[in-house]
């Protein structure tokens, strides 16, 4: 008996682990599938192939201003959370306050508690003080369930950090924004990146928060495919869903490309 | 160095953020979660009751709502911890040229929008989706078999949406396991079933905790594939508080228990920690 073969996993658990990562991408076939049949419903083997509906989505205003609304949404909250979040983060780094324990537990307080408590919340509170369909008060509310991300990340980026790099740069005179900018940033850059491409999913993903707070014109992308599925499956949600796939497997690839992106899940 | 002032100032902003949006919010539900309900004039100014509250665990409906809940987390738990031990296993320990890969494919369906991923099960799994007619076409059922708007559908949807979260938290948790044990266990004679029973295992518990913990945490508090699946008329509690958001008591019911599961999970971590 050798080494090598006591090590590897036998067939039974290969085949298993694989059938699991096959019912992992089972949902994600059919609904590309679904886009290109010209069916309404699916069959096996697809009746016909036509690109009719990813036209039809892409001059449908309703879908376009829905997509737009999202990217501002995912954009803006993204930038907000990666800017006061990673201020935060460098903070408690720097261990100058007290209860810095306390104040991590409150920062990641949302992704706790179940986001529909979130949407309920500020419901009540956005209709009592105005801020109901404001796009400042959504940015906002998207802020606070993307920003334990960017924390998180930035948090961990900072922990494998030398501070001796830093107070080099202070003792060959620069500022301590200029130490930071120039020798700490680049060094968490990437940490950071995952940070905000996890918080630009979170804010493109979410419904529970967004369905509450928004007026009929700001519809979101997956809001508006959340409350079309209560009329039926329409094939021009499969279109948009596969442009949706799409753009995410790019990101992906991309970004495992970029800096190797599965360490940092 | 960072004066207490400098940071002071570097961390208020999003604290005041959070304050203001997350906190006072939450806060401001619960005088509502006590308040008193006419129906047609609404919430009664001053008076207040537990009746919200007792109406959770008295009302057969609401009782029948959080049991639902509580036994698609548990079931949802295990078939994610059953499925995914062996996939997580060839990730940690399989060959090294498919451990970039498989990792992918398990990222990649989490990071899809969830919407997405719901309408694909409705694809899937309604009367005229691709499994009935498949069957039908087989020959298999004469009929659809009702696999949405019941316990099937949104078992299936929530096993698949968090299946991904289990797998990479068994990763890192069989990783953490010295190799040189395993081996040890090996040269001394145990079988590759004994080493996996004994060392494996044992060892690799503390994250099938967390990865079983956060499963459930996410589970019992889904709305979007619960929504989607289940529609309107097979609720969860999440469901039913968005349904009724008035009906902030079920909300502090359902925090209540996310945040009692994480707590009690986090004493018995640091137990076991202690024992080791």
């Amino acid at each position: 008996m050798s080494d090598m073969s006591e090590n590897r996993p036998g067939w039974g658990l290969t085949a298993t682990a694989f059938t699991v990562v096959a019912f992992l991408q089972l949902p994600v076939i059919v609904v590309v599938l679904a886009a290109f049949s010209t069916t309404s419903y699916l069959t096996i083997p697809p009746q016909g192939l036509t690109l009719a509906w990813f036209g039809k989505v892409l001059s449908d205003p309703t879908y376009l201003s829905a997509i737009r609304m999202s990217l501002i949404l995912a954009c803006g909250s993204t930038l907000i959370s990666l800017v006061l979040g990673v201020a935060a983060a460098y903070a408690l780094f720097r261990k100058v306050l007290p209860g810095s324990e306390a104040v991590t537990s409150f920062l990641m307080a949302p992704l706790v508690m179940p986001a529909v408590v979130v949407g309920v919340a500020l419901l009540q509170f956005y209709s009592m003080t105005g801020l109901r369909g404001s796009l400042i008060g959504l940015l906002l509310a998207h802020v606070v369930i993307t920003v334990p991300y960017v924390v998180r990340s930035a948090l961990a980026s900072l922990s494998g950090l030398d501070l001796a790099v830093e107070e080099a740069a202070r003792v060959l005179g620069a500022s301590g924004f200029e130490a930071f900018r120039l020798v700490t940033l680049p060094l968490i850059a990437p940490g950071l990146v995952a940070g905000a491409l996890f918080s630009f999913i979170t804010s493109l993903d979410n419904v529970p928060v967004t369905i509450f707070l928004i007026s009929a014109s700001q519809t979101t992308l997956p809001v508006l495919i959340f409350s079309s599925v209560e009329m039926g499956i329409d094939p021009s949600v499969a279109a948009v869903s596969t442009l949706l796939i799409l753009a995410t497997g790019i990101v992906l690839l991309l970004a495992e490309r970029r800096f190797g992106f599965h360490r940092f899940v | 160095m960072m004066s207490r002032r400098q940071g002071l100032l570097l961390i208020a902003p999003l604290l005041l953020v959070l304050a203001g949006f997350f906190l006072v919010p939450v806060l401001m539900l619960l005088p509502t979660s006590f308040g008193v309900y006419e129906p047609g004039t609404g919430l009664i100014k001053g008076a207040w009751s537990l009746k919200n509250y007792s109406q959770i665990v008295s009302d057969d409906y609401y009782r029948e709502v959080i049991w639902r809940t509580l036994g698609l987390g548990f079931s949802v738990t295990l078939i994610c911890l059953l499925l995914s031990y062996p996939l997580a296993y060839l990730i940690a320990r399989g060959p090294e040229r498919w451990r970039v890969p498989l990792i992918l494919l398990v990222i990649f369906p989490m990071l899809l929008n969830l919407v997405v991923r719901s309408f694909g099960w409705i694809a899937l799994l309604a009367n005229r989706g691709l499994i009935n007619n498949l069957l039908m076409q087989l020959g298999v059922i004469g009929a659809p078999v009702k696999l949405l708007f019941n316990f099937v559908g949104l078992f299936i949807g929530l096993t698949h949406i968090y299946l991904p979260f289990m797998v990479l938290m068994l990763v890192a948790a069989i990783r953490n396991v010295p190799r040189d044990v395993e081996s040890a266990a090996a040269t001394l004679g145990s079988s590759r079933a004994h080493v996996f029973m004994a060392v494996t295992l044992p060892l690799s518990a503390p994250g099938i905790l967390a990865g079983s913990i956060l499963v459930f945490v996410l589970t019992i508090s889904a709305l979007v594939t619960p929504r989607m699946l289940g529609g309107p008329t097979y609720q969860v509690m999440a469901t039913l508080i968005y349904d009724w958001p008035s009906g902030s008591a079920l909300s502090f019911a359902l925090t209540f228990m996310a945040v009692a599961i994480i707590w009690l999970s986090s004493r018995l971590t640091k137990r076991w920690a202690g024992m080791a």
